[in-house]
């Protein structure tokens, strides 16, 4: 059994899903569903489709280059079964996937990081603006501040209700 | 029945795209290409049945061969069934002449055949490797891949000459 990667997306193709199509100089295609089966007949190339991982790596969305990836490299030499390596093999593979996933969110924070100043300017500037459709021109000669002015907004307290008990 | 509709559909649909595609050189193509490109690739592909023209990929001197009949099967062949067929083109000086009527594998089927793990394959186009009455291959080289569904049908023959097998 043999784990595969979809030629499109390139999630994995576990046992049982998928097609494979076989063109005739013998190049294999894997694909995971019927999706990524299509985009490809619609001769989609998968660096432009958003979604792909393909698109992703290319585009800096994704780590590339990383140590962890060096364990799923395609192993053509079928090892002898060995109880303690097969049990040390998927200890790691958990151990190791939790750290391929730390890494990722690393990656995306990182690359999510730059925005907080600009975001910070872009209020300012919006407060500046539209200042005036919170505070009257009036009070903001008086006082130019631009806090926002507190608003006072009425509730109505519900009144306690009495429990008159039933009277038979 | 419905199968030979669905094909005779997609015959109507190439051609009339033929047709289409030496009018429009400029701007008609654009939209309306893709609209037809989008129909085209969803070609339904089904049996190998009488006049299904196959290719013949050995070296038996036959090119095309048209199935005259699917010996098992109720519907039409599928990758790796045998077929009856006659020889429509030949290379000219090869065994097999034009207008025999010939046997022979199907190792090659455009519509996907289910194996065993769950997962599915297709090839490219339909193709057949002929063969004499004993099973045994007539050509003494074959070409592109074959599929793995030939060592269950006891076609060693025909996998110890392929280049690639699927």
């Amino acid at each position: 059994m043999r784990l595969e990667k979809c030629w499109f997306c390139s999630s994995t193709v576990y046992p049982g899903h998928g097609i494979q199509f076989v063109r005739n100089d013998a190049k294999i295609f894997r694909f995971c569903r019927s999706k990524c089966h299509k985009n490809f007949k619609m001769k989609r190339n998968p660096r432009k489709v958003k979604w792909t991982k393909a698109y992703r790596r290319l585009h800096g969305k994704d780590m590339t280059q990383d140590s962890t990836f060096e364990f799923e490299r395609k192993r053509n030499r079928p090892e002898r079964y060995d109880r303690n390596l097969a049990e040390n093999t998927l200890k790691a593979i958990k151990k190791i996937d939790k750290v391929r996933v730390d890494r990722e969110a690393r990656h995306h924070a990182l690359r999510m990081k730059g925005k907080k100043a600009k975001e910070q300017r872009e209020a300012a500037k919006e407060l500046e603006q539209g200042i005036h459709m919170v505070k009257a021109p009036a009070v903001l000669e008086k006082e130019p501040s631009l806090t926002l002015p507190k608003i006072k907004v009425k509730v109505s307290r519900p009144q306690a209700e009495e429990n008159h008990p039933m009277e038979e | 029945m419905a199968a030979r509709f669905a094909s005779r559909l997609s015959h109507v649909g190439r051609s009339v795209f033929g047709g289409l595609g030496n009018i429009s050189s400029g701007s008609l193509r654009t939209s309306l290409d893709s609209t037809w490109n989008n129909f085209l690739s969803q070609q339904q592909r089904t049996f190998i049945q009488m006049r299904t023209v196959l290719k013949v990929v050995d070296n038996s001197g036959a090119k095309k061969v048209m199935c005259i009949q699917a010996l098992k099967g109720k519907k039409g062949a599928r990758l790796g069934d045998t077929i009856v067929a006659s020889v429509k083109e030949a290379h000219p000086n090869g065994k097999v002449k034009k207008g025999e009527v010939v046997y022979g594998v199907v190792v090659r089927a455009a519509m996907q055949r289910g194996r065993c793990d769950g997962s599915e394959v297709k090839f490219d186009d339909n193709a057949v490797v002929l063969l004499d009455k004993q099973g045994q291959p007539r050509g003494t080289r074959v070409f592109g891949p074959v599929p793995h569904e030939l060592r269950k049908k006891k076609h060693l023959k025909i996998l110890t000459l392929a280049e690639h097998i699927a």
